[in-house]
């Protein structure tokens, strides 16, 4: 239990981290933050209009240190500001539509990469310098090292416009409004499909490598030999002995690559035009709509986190020692 | 060292993977010095398929997509390189200062570092780029380097931990050797391959973060990259209207750099842990025992 607690302060601290330099940066830079954040507006802005959006959008004037608490507060209550390039929603409004797609993206890709490259893995190990290994380990070392942005062009172009097999954007056909029907459901799968194996197709490979690399660690370990001995089937060995001692370091590895599958998610929507987080954030720079680039980085930090939090959860679950301890 | 390197050669991924990333950089070094053209300069009619003239076609612009590759080929490989440098220069400083120093200092440096970790990279960087606004290559390289050392600090510091608890580390304390030396002389060169591991790894992540930042936008659009080239590629939607050659070829450059220096990384890994090596290496050595073998038995015999 002592475990978890530390791990959860550990996690606030880090979100504090980021909070800070989210406050800190527009800061930072040469001129005037407000400046900055109108700078695209400022040249058909007259003064008063100007100071009537700086009241509206909350930027604090006074010292720096009430101005931090000030942030702080809005931040830990969850008011994030308002939109410019959505005005007048406010940034969590936008956010709170986005979350759920990238949720969906990201999440379900992760599962599938992390599922498909450990069991590939686990065998490919099991028959090392085998066919399966001989192929899979090479090509997931080539894909590992492909950014997201190309597969997803790749992908893109091939199926969406060369092949015309599936649609090019969107998270569902825009005729239908959301609801629990068939039609919704089978579009959204439909519209899915292509970000989501783009998605786990980078991604797949480096859990492929590493379950392959720690599998075969554990092949060399006496319990595996001990298992084999005592003429236990090869599966039995394979899956109970080897590779659930070899899971733990990819759990870990797991919880390390949440953030990348943020960044990458952050591509593929772009390039698929998905209306998730990703999306959201393209739009935000576009347009220079600094509240919006904030806030998205806090709630993507704090998403991150807490899917860290839930993979140490696992790892208590899948490791007695730390059950005790 | 011509023994190391003819062991290196052997691993057929290593090699590949040397060649792949030597034949880059020659283009990165030699290609503008022999096509001396200006890449931003309109050439033809604009969305042209490769032909001829153009052996890659043009951009929508006009500008020729070979011109464009060659020299974003040139500061793609240097940001990453720059980066790289900053990367691996800061993580080894903290990751030998927290292993070798231990207690408070371990404790503050070990900390920050699994903050760093979790703190999710891309929309750290997208932030500090968007206030920076446009940001030249230069710039890029610097703030990537400054917030993507974490991994290398942790790897350093486990590889250093290990090494400070090694007898001849002690002994050489004993014998009175100032910190210092100690660093440089008994822990450095055997943190050699981890820094070498973290300096390819980090010239990877450098070139894909690069192109992504340039790609949504983040860049200088007057620059020329590979990242800068996508961007432009997909704002003149490229892909929809069947230019292809536009977005395809900065997209293989970016694929093929980062399948270079991974084959790399993991062929020097299978040279340092043999445990790890597939089919092909593993035939070569059951050759090259068998033969050891017969070889051994006809001297026997004889």
């Amino acid at each position: 239990m002592s475990f978890v607690i530390r791990r959860i302060g550990f996690y606030l601290v880090a979100f504090l981290v980021a909070a800070t330099v989210n406050f800190a940066l527009p800061r930072l830079m040469p001129g005037n933050p407000i400046d900055i954040m109108f700078s695209q507006q400022n040249s058909t802005l007259t003064p008063e209009a100007r100071q009537a959006l700086v009241e509206t959008f909350g930027f604090a004037s006074g010292p720096l240190h009430l101005q931090f608490l000030d942030y702080m507060r809005s931040v830990f209550t969850g008011d994030l500001g308002y939109s410019i390039r959505f005005y007048p929603q406010k940034v969590n409004q936008v956010l709170a539509y986005a979350l759920p797609w990238t949720l969906l993206l990201a999440g379900t890709a992760t599962l599938l990469a992390f599922c498909l490259g450990s069991v590939i893995g686990a065998f490919a190990a099991w028959r090392r310098g085998g066919l399966l290994d001989a192929v899979a380990t090479p090509l997931s070392l080539a894909l590992q090292a492909t950014p997201a942005v190309v597969i997803a062009l790749t992908a893109l172009f091939t199926f969406g416009v060369a092949l015309k097999w599936l649609p090019t954007g969107y998270a569902f056909a825009p005729a239908l409004d959301p609801a629990w029907s068939w039609d919704f459901i089978s579009s959204v799968l439909l519209h899915g499909l292509m970000p989501v194996t783009s998605l786990m197709i980078v991604f797949v490979g480096g859990y492929l490598v590493t379950m392959r690399n720690n599998m075969i660690g554990q092949l060399g370990e006496d319990h595996v030999t001990m298992g084999l001995a005592k003429g236990l089937s090869d599966r039995r060995v394979q899956f109970n002995y080897a590779a659930r001692n070899a899971l733990l370091p990819s759990v870990t590895s797991l919880g390390l690559t949440l953030g990348a599958i943020l960044g990458g998610s952050l591509v593929t929507e772009v390039v698929f035009n998905y209306p998730g987080l990703g999306q959201t954030l393209y739009i935000g720079i576009v347009t220079r709509d600094y509240p919006l680039i904030q806030g998205q980085l806090l709630i993507m930090t704090f998403a991150t986190l807490l899917a860290n939090l839930a993979v140490d959860l696992l790892y208590v679950f899948l490791d007695p020692r730390l059950r005790r301890a | 060292m011509f023994e190391t390197l003819k062991v290196f050669l052997r691993n057929k991924k290593a090699l590949m993977g040397l060649i792949i990333v030597l034949l880059y950089v020659a283009l990165a070094v030699f290609g503008p010095m022999l096509l001396n053209v200006d890449p931003m300069q309109r050439v033809g009619r604009p969305h042209q398929p490769p032909n001829p003239d153009e052996l890659l076609g043009t951009t929508r612009m006009g500008r020729d997509v070979f011109a464009q590759l060659i020299y974003g080929t040139r500061t793609s490989l240097a940001v990453g390189f720059f980066a790289g440098v900053i990367i691996v220069f800061i993580g080894t400083c903290l990751g030998i200062a927290a292993g070798y120093f231990g207690g408070w200092i371990d404790e503050v440096v070990s900390f920050f570092t699994n903050v760093v970790l979790v703190i999710p990279q891309l929309p750290l960087l997208l932030v500090i780029a968007a206030f920076m606004g446009q940001t030249n290559p230069a710039v890029i390289a610097i703030i990537i380097g400054m917030t993507s050392w974490a991994w290398g600090a942790r790897v350093t510091r486990a590889q250093t931990l290990t090494l400070r608890n090694r007898e001849y580390i002690l002994a050489s304390e004993l014998i009175g050797e100032r910190p210092l030396r100690m660093i440089f002389v008994e822990l450095l060169p055997n943190l050699l391959s981890i820094i070498g591991f973290n300096f390819i790894g980090s010239v990877t992540y450098t070139i894909i973060t690069q192109a992504t930042l340039e790609f949504l936008g983040l860049g200088n659009p007057m620059s020329v990259s590979w990242g800068t080239m996508l961007y432009h590629a997909q704002n003149a939607s490229a892909i929809t209207v069947g230019a292809w050659w536009e977005v395809l070829v900065p997209a293989l450059a970016v694929a093929g750099i980062g399948v270079g220096l991974s084959l790399l990384n993991f062929g020097v890994d299978e040279i340092s842990n043999p445990r790890l090596r597939t089919l092909g290496t593993v035939a070569a050595a059951i050759k090259a025992q068998n033969k050891l073998d017969k070889q051994r038995l006809a001297e026997s015999r004889s």
